[in-house]
């Protein structure tokens, strides 16, 4: 899924000084399951929001709202027109940085500020704690490395092995935080007895693939333009 | 390697090393900006010293002047470069566009290395490039090289002559795995090794044991890098904060047991028993002498060591 | 659906306590209304189902307790003695909520016997509007209770309470009006649409082995009658009680009052097989009461036609293979015991003499009823009680009296019997074993029954109730079975995993999406305060009360009227030993201390949310006190409220309030004396 954190309160409060009828929309995805934009934040930082205005001696309106995925027209309908109908000035989501252009995209004159930054893709690893686990490069490779993605999860996005940071399994990057991919890799394929792999010389990566190649779409034929 | 008699390159070290000569390079780092003149002391303190010496690119990712041109200043010098390039800082584009730059500026050794993360240096907020690995570099010049054309498969207008080098570091993790790349390096071209900062001798007997065992020093040149300890402090420092070097307690206590005036000397005096030490290790074709910000003492530590002159 | 019972309907799934109660008491509910110090609304549910809670806080065999969920932590609750402390604390209340049915309806109906179920039965017809009458033969109502159950377990005084509360709603009783002798049943039947027989069991069974006629042998029901009136038969110094239910217990103990050095208890059954509760049995025998089991009467021995002894056979299986009774003996074993008296207990019969010559059918000396509709042979004649049942509980008399009251009603509105639903009840079953192996064991609050040696002086009551913080106390171990946490917004949750990970009984799981099955959630309500999706509610807990007080009181007062700083204060309702903090706040006391109290059944159930909104409504300062430590029912808790305050803090500096506004307190000792040295020190 897609890893979030919240922006630091006071930025998202410097996005709304001029606005008074402010909607706040959090994601029942993603951003819910890393505690970051789900109702339960968007009550918070509701709350949060009349505090801190209401101390600035402002009075503003902030609403509340969460829909199942910001990134599907048909959830996110009722958002526009709700900013429609109850006049809403600004919108902040705290949904991953796709409900931001989703939203964005559809509100016409109606400012839609980021609650949340975005980072990664990642599994929890275990209760409050998440790690990224893919880069989303667009031709897997990690069929090369016994499942463990070294683009993600190398902090150099080393194709051939690990570099000289490598040390008692940890990257030199942060030895306390992260683990040395190439030894992960290492020790996995020495498991399945594939350490003959790491021979090979993996070629530079095609990164057309990836972000590179420009904006990236996908297409299901059986579906696509469907009438 | 195995056509000693064709140059790849020319250069002054591949001459050195394919006549079996025991090869001496060191370190010129260059300035944290244009001070040319800078750079021209440190050219004449190590004239006449040794084979090569590396001009290192934005080492440990702290901004200072191109190694391009810093290489360019020491040909022009007379002083013969061995030319950095991390893939830190530039992509596949960059990269092959600055090895012909290189080539045209008289540039004949270049050492490939993927860079220190850009976090240790001092703009640690700078988006990294990596398109490529050392490895991938080294096989992309040495394509540039041998077949005339560039990552593309394009043809390249005019060729280059470039002795190729490459890092190796025995003392990072998985041990088991760093022979696996040295390997790796020299098929992917690497006519040349410089290791990584040799204190814990035995593991380096056992990696280079492990090398040969390998055929691997018949396949490049393996040179021992070597860094002199300027003071018990710097000796902890290093053996604490700078990943995949260990220094032995024993170096450690064996400085701190002289004075502080004295520290540097027996700093020297470690120096030079290890590159007695490495001499006798089979595979081994010369020292890479790191003498880092200590170029004035590099004569003297050629001089004692019985490298001068030069070949 | 039809509804069944007041509390319960039809589609219920009953926690384990209630589906035990013959009347389906919400035990879960009163007990959750102790705890809160609403003693109040605690009554108000008791009586909804049963006009005798002050009888069965003595005396009710309480199913429920043996059906209690924390039986497989520790031990169960002991809901009775919770239930006499509400009837005991509520007693000015109990008058004033008294009501009369607003309505007449058309219809009499005449009740035979005031016991408990013709009482039962009479007060639901009563309330609906029928006019009724209730007909007794003695002086006093109140059948068995009156009269057979001894006054060391049950005061004159709580039967009277019942009675009188019962009687308030308009009934008309005739006491000193024997059926049959008094009133003719024919004529009942002519002045009445419907009759009632509540009659009971009046009158003990005899034995017909030699000598149960002599002088000396008594009939237990009759022997506890006398006592009740004051009129305690003559005695000898050794007594033996021949049955082994619960009456010939209370006839043994009853007559070691009356002071004979010797009294026995010879019955059929083993000690395993004795219908007596256990418990009756043991305090039986510490009042040296001696049981002799496995033996059945042979003769009744006499001398100078007085009881002298009685011979004894050994009993060597009561039931036969189908469970029914019919002893079988070894007649080659046997015993003999001096005795100066024999008192019978061994079973009753209903006295239907005022039957006889009237077409109400009795077959066999029983009359002859049909329980699904609680009818007799005769239309708009019902039946409802022991003489329906044959011999049980007072509370089971009570649930058949409430039947009897619907089927009537039902008669008198359409002239049609009513088949009672075969009803089966769901419940949540046991609490599963790996639950109940992470649940917080917790002693249950015991009494200590008066001295042996003293109890047996005089007839005083021999149990003492619970004081208010004993009361509380053991309110607390009640596991508000089932009423736990609910995915309440199902399309919110994003099967996240969060319950499952803060759960600390394991109970919580994600199947498509969140389930705490409510058969093991123990309430403590972390899921719901750590849902990012807020989809998880308790079902009996929220702060939105809270939220209005405070909107309310900073409305209507404005906030120059209040003393500053306004705090709330979030108070662990399981530390209070009394209501003083659970009394609901006067406007003028949160205006004059500037303190927002609110009780919460574990302060870890609050979210972070909980802890900012109060700002946002005008409170200065969150004070959140938890329990003492290692204090709280839930493992686990502590930790995650410490961190959510933490996060709290640190939130509350991000919007420029300042993290030393909300302060996390542990109770130190008892509420009553820990909560205002923490808010003085808030000022």
């Amino acid at each position: 899924m897609i890893v979030a954190d919240p922006k630091p309160f006071g930025q998202v409060k410097g996005y709304l000084e001029n606005f008074e009828r402010i909607l706040i929309v959090g994601c029942g995805a993603c951003t819910t399951v890393c505690l970051a934009g789900g109702e339960a934040e968007v009550r918070l930082l509701a709350s949060g929001m009349r505090i801190a205005f209401g101390r600035d001696g402002q009075s503003k309106t902030i609403l509340e709202d969460c829909v199942q995925r910001q990134c599907d027209v048909e959830f996110v309908l009722p958002v526009l027109s709700r900013v429609d109908n109850e006049k809403i000035d600004a919108v902040v989501t705290i949904a991953c940085g796709v409900g931001v252009n989703f939203l964005a995209d559809r509100l016409g004159k109606t400012p839609v500020f980021p609650g949340l930054n975005t980072t990664f893709y990642g599994a929890g690893m275990e209760p409050g704690l998440w790690a990224e686990m893919c880069a989303g490069c667009g031709e897997c490779m990690t069929a090369l490395t016994g499942g463990i993605c070294p683009v993600a999860r190398c902090s150099k996005h080393l194709l051939n092995g690990p570099c000289g940071g490598s040390e008692k399994g940890k990257c030199e990057v942060d030895p306390a935080n992260i683990d040395c991919v190439w030894q992960l890799i290492y020790d996995r394929l020495k498991r399945l007895g594939r350490l003959d792999d790491l021979q090979n010389i993996i070629a530079p990566k095609d990164w057309r693939t990836a972000a590179d190649g420009g904006v990236r779409r996908t297409i299901r034929e059986h579906l696509y333009k469907l009438r | 390697m195995s056509d000693k008699s064709v140059m790849k390159s020319g250069s002054n070290l591949e001459r050195v090393l394919t006549s079996g000569h025991f090869a001496v390079t060191c370190e010129c780092g260059p300035p944290k900006g244009a001070d040319v003149e800078h750079l021209q002391k440190k050219i004449e303190l190590i004239r006449g010293c040794v084979d090569a010496a590396n001009v290192t690119d934005n080492q440990t990712a702290v901004v200072r002047m191109s190694s391009i041109a810093a290489g360019a200043i020491m040909v022009r010098s007379g002083v013969e470069p061995v030319m950095q390039m991390v893939t830190r800082d530039r992509n596949r584009i960059a990269a092959q566009s600055d090895i012909f730059g290189a080539y045209a500026l008289g540039i004949r050794n270049m050492l490939c290395l993927t860079g220190d993360h850009q976090i240790f240096g001092n703009h640690p907020m700078a988006k990294n490039v990596f398109d490529l690995d050392s490895i991938q570099l080294l096989d992309v010049v040495r394509t540039i090289r041998d077949k005339g054309t560039v990552n593309c498969g394009d043809p390249v207008e005019g060729g280059i002559r470039m002795f190729l080098g490459a890092a190796a570091n025995p003392f990072a993790d998985p041990f088991e795995f760093r022979v696996i790349r040295l390997a790796k390096k020299i098929r992917a071209g690497a006519d040349f090794i410089q290791t990584q900062c040799i204190y814990d001798m035995g593991r380096f007997r056992e990696f280079m044991k492990m090398a040969c065992d390998m055929g691997l020093d018949g396949q490049c040149y393996i040179l021992a890098g070597l860094t002199p300890l300027k003071s018990a402090g710097m000796a902890a420092y290093m053996n604490k904060n700078v990943s995949g070097i260990s220094v032995p307690d024993e170096i450690i206590n064996r400085i701190r047991g002289v004075p502080k005036g004295n520290q540097a000397e027996e700093g020297i005096n470690i120096l030079l028993e290890q590159i007695g030490q490495v001499r006798e290790i089979r595979g081994v074709a010369g020292v890479h002498i790191m003498a880092i910000e200590w170029e004035e003492r590099i004569r003297e530590i050629t001089e004692r060591a019985g490298f001068l002159p030069r070949p | 659906m039809d509804k069944e019972s007041p509390q319960i309907s039809s589609g219920d799934v009953l926690s384990t306590c209630s589906a035990a109660c013959p009347v389906h008491t919400d035990t879960r509910e009163y007990v959750q209304r102790l705890s809160r110090g609403d003693y109040e609304g605690a009554l108000d549910v008791l009586l909804e189902v049963n006009p005798f809670p002050s009888v069965c806080g003595r005396i009710c065999h309480h199913p429920c307790e043996s059906e209690c969920r924390r039986r497989a932590i520790d031990e169960a609750v002991s809901l009775r003695m919770l239930k006499r402390f509400v009837v005991e604390n509520t007693k000015e209340y109990r008058i004033a909520r008294r009501k009369k049915p607003a309505d007449r309806k058309a219809g009499t109906v005449a009740v035979i016997g005031s016991g408990p179920s013709g009482l039962t039965a009479a007060l639901d017809l009563t309330l609906r509007g029928y006019r009724v009458r209730v007909y007794e033969k003695d002086s006093k109502l109140g059948g068995m209770l009156a009269h057979a159950i001894p006054r060391y377990r049950l005061p004159v005084e709580a039967l009277a309470e019942d009675i009188e509360d019962i009687l308030a709603s308009g009934i008309e009783v005739k006491t000193n009006c024997r059926v049959g002798t008094d009133i003719s049943f024919d004529e009942l039947r002519s002045e009445n649409e419907a009759i009632l027989i509540a009659a009971g069991l009046s009158e003990s069974h005899s034995l017909s082995i030699p000598g149960a006629e002599s002088n000396g042998v008594f009939p237990g029901i009759t022997f506890l009658w006398d006592i009740a009136n004051a009129m305690p038969p003559e005695m000898g110094d050794r007594v033996l009680v021949v049955g082994g239910g619960n009456v010939a217990i209370d006839i043994a103990r009853a007559a070691k009052r009356l002071g004979p050095s010797k009294v026995y208890l010879a019955c059929l059954e083993t000690r395993e097989e004795m219908p007596a509760w256990k418990w009756e049995t043991e305090e039986a025998e510490q009042e040296g009461i001696e049981v002799l089991n496995s033996w059945g009467p042979k003769a009744i021995l006499t001398e100078n036609n007085k009881v002298s002894g009685i011979d004894l056979k050994r009993c060597t299986s009561v039931f036969d293979d189908q469970h029914r009774f019919n002893p079988r003996y070894d007649e080659s074993v046997t015993t003999r015991v001096e005795v100066d008296n024999v008192i019978l207990a061994v079973g009753q019969k209903a006295d239907l003499e005022f039957l006889t010559k009237t077409s109400v059918a009795i077959e066999r000396g029983r009359l002859l009823c049909d329980r699904a509709s609680m009818s007799t042979s005769e239309r708009g004649v019902f039946a409802c009680g022991e003489v329906m049942t044959g011999p049980g509980s007072a509370i089971q008399a009570i649930a058949t009296g409430h039947e009897a009251a619907r089927v009537i009603a039902h008669f008198l509105e359409t002239g049609e019997k009513l088949k009672l639903p075969q009803r089966t009840i769901t419940t949540i079953g046991e609490l599963p074993a790996a639950t109940a192996a992470r649940a917080k064991r917790v002693d249950r609050v015991e009494v200590s029954l008066a001295d042996p040696a003293e109890r047996i002086r005089d007839f005083s009551p021999i149990e003492p109730g619970y004081s208010e913080a004993e009361a509380l106390a053991e309110s607390r171990r009640c596991l508000a079975c089932a009423s736990g946490a609910q995915l309440k917004f199902p399309e919110h949750c994003a099967g996240c995993l969060t319950c499952v990970r803060v759960c600390p009984f394991g109970v919580a799981q994600v199947r498509g999406t969140a389930v705490m099955p409510a058969q093991q959630c123990q309430t403590c309500g972390l899921c719901a305060a750590e849902c990012p999706a807020a989809a998880i509610e308790l079902s009996r807990f929220d702060t939105n009360r809270m939220k209005d007080t405070l909107r309310d009181i900073v409305k209507r007062q404005g906030t120059s009227r209040i003393a500053r700083p306004l705090v709330v204060s979030y108070c662990c309702l399981n530390e209070t030993t009394s209501r003083k903090f659970l009394w609901e706040q006067t406007d003028e006391e949160i205006r004059q201390s500037g303190i927002v109290r609110v009780m919460v059944p574990c302060v870890g159930r609050l979210s972070a949310l909980d802890l900012i909104t109060p700002f946002e409504l005008g409170a200065d300062k969150v004070a959140v006190i938890a329990c003492a430590e290692k204090d709280c029912f839930y493992s686990g808790s502590e930790e995650l409220l410490s961190r959510r305050v933490t996060r709290a803090k640190k939130f509350l500096d991000q919007i420029g309030v300042g993290q030393d506004n909300v302060q996390l307190f542990r109770t130190d000792g008892n509420a009553e004396e820990c909560w205002p040295l923490i808010w003085e020190e808030l000022k």
